[in-house]
C-alpha cells in the first residue's frame, strides 16, 4: 500500500492553511483514499488498480484544494471583513449624517468660504465634528484587526458613500432633464459639481481622514510601546 | 444519476440526514449516502469535505479524531444540537419543494 499521506500532501501542496489545520486535512483525505483503496481490494482488484481508482475518485486535485481553501477561509474572511470594514464604515457614515442633521436642526448654518463666482459653502459645525467620527471608525476597525489601508478607508467611508451618491445622482439628473426636454448646460453644471464636490466630499473626506490618521497613529504608538514593554 | 446542479442543493440535507443516525467519518458517510440513494447521490472528495468543513464552521456538525479497534485514526463527524435544529426546517423546505414540483410537473413519484 502506498503512503497515502505523502501522496495527498504532494497533490495538495498549495493548500495554504495553518500547519496544524493543513496536516489534519491531508490526514483526513488520505484516510478516505485508503478506505476506498481497501474497498477496491476487497472487490478483487489488484493493488495497482485499486490505488489508481482511489486516486481517480479524488477527481481534480486543484479543484479539491481550491474548494477546501474556500470552505475553510471564506466565512472567516467574511466575518473579518464585516467587523473591520462594513460595521465601522457604516457606523461612521450614520453618525456623520445624524450629526449633520442635529447641527442643522440646532440652527447652525454653513459658512461661506471664497466669495464671488467661486464661492464654496462649508458646513463648519459639521466639519468640526467629523474628525471624531473618522477617529471612531478607525479605532473600531483597528481593534478588529483591520490593516492600515482598511482603517483609513473606514475613516473616510462617509466621503466615499457621498461620492457614490453624487455619481449616481448625476446620470439620473441628466436623464430626467433630457426627458423633460431641458438641455443641460455643462458650463453651469460643471462649476456647481466642482463646488459641491469640494464642499461635501473633498474637505469632509480630508477632515475625516485627519481624524482617522490621528487615531491610527495613537493606536500604533500605543501598541508599539506595549510590545516594547513586553519585549 | 441526478444532474450536478440539483445535487448540489441536496448535499447539506443528505449529510445532515445520515449523521442523524450516528457519527460517521467521511468515507462511511459517502458510502452510506450512495447506498441509501441507490447510487443517485455520489459524493466526490471535492464535494464532501468542503461541505463538511462549512457545516463544521457553522456549528451544525462537529468533527473529532477517533481511533478504531484496528488502531486506525479517522475523523468522525457528529450532528450537533444546532445541526439537529437546522435539519427539521431544511427537511420541510425540501418536502415542500418536492410537493410543488410534483404538482407542477405531474410527476407521480417526485
Amino acid at each position: 500500500m502506498p503512503d497515502w499521506g505523502a501522496l495527498v500532501e504532494q497533490r495538495l501542496a498549495g493548500l495554504a492553511l495553518e500547519p496544524e489545520e493543513r496536516a489534519e486535512v491531508i490526514a483526513e483525505v488520505a484516510a478516505h483514499l485508503e478506505d476506498i483503496c481497501e474497498a477496491m481490494l476487497r472487490q478483487g482488484k489488484t493493488e495497482d488498480e485499486a490505488v489508481r481508482r482511489a486516486l481517480s475518485k479524488a477527481g481534480d486535485w486543484q479543484d479539491l484544494q481550491r474548494k477546501i481553501l474556500t470552505a475553510k477561509r471564506r466565512e472567516q474572511i467574511m466575518k473579518k471583513r464585516v467587523w473591520q470594514l462594513w460595521i465601522p464604515g457604516f457606523l461612521t457614515l450614520i453618525l456623520s449624517m445624524v450629526f449633520l442633521t442635529v447641527v442643522y436642526r440646532l440652527g447652525l448654518r454653513a459658512r461661506l468660504v471664497w466669495s464671488g463666482p467661486n464661492e464654496i459653502l462649508l458646513y463648519m459645525p459639521w466639519l468640526a465634528g467629523l474628525p471624531f467620527f473618522g477617529a471612531l471608525g478607525a479605532y473600531i476597525s483597528s481593534r478588529a484587526g483591520g490593516s492600515r489601508t482598511t482603517v483609513l478607508f473606514v475613516s473616510v467611508f462617509p466621503a466615499f458613500a457621498l461620492a457614490f451618491a453624487f455619481l449616481m445622482m448625476f446620470p439620473i439628473g441628466l436623464t430626467i432633464e433630457r426627458i423633460m426636454g431641458r438641455p443641460v448646460d455643462f458650463s453651469l453644471v460643471a462649476p456647481v459639481l466642482l463646488k459641491d464636490g469640494i464642499g461635501w466630499l473633498l474637505v469632509p473626506g480630508a477632515v475625516l481622514l485627519g481624524g482617522g490618521l490621528l487615531a491610527h497613529l495613537l493606536l500604533s504608538t500605543r501598541s508599539s510601546s506595549r510590545d516594547a514593554a513586553i519585549g | 444519476m441526478i444532474a450536478h446542479g440539483i445535487k448540489r442543493g441536496t448535499a447539506e440535507l443528505a449529510v445532515l440526514s445520515v449523521l442523524e443516525d450516528g457519527p460517521l467519518h467521511g468515507y462511511e458517510m459517502a458510502r452510506r449516502i450512495e447506498e441509501l440513494t441507490h447510487g443517485s447521490l455520489r459524493f466526490t472528495l471535492a464535494s464532501l469535505y468542503p461541505l463538511l468543513y462549512r457545516l463544521e464552521k457553522r456549528g451544525w456538525v462537529s468533527g473529532a479524531w477517533e481511533t478504531s479497534r484496528t488502531g486506525r485514526r479517522r475523523r468522525c463527524y457528529r450532528l450537533t444540537s444546532e445541526g439537529k435544529k437546522k435539519l427539521a426546517p431544511i427537511r420541510r423546505e425540501w418536502a415542500e419543494l418536492f410537493r410543488a414540483l410534483k404538482r407542477l410537473t405531474k410527476v407521480s413519484h417526485a
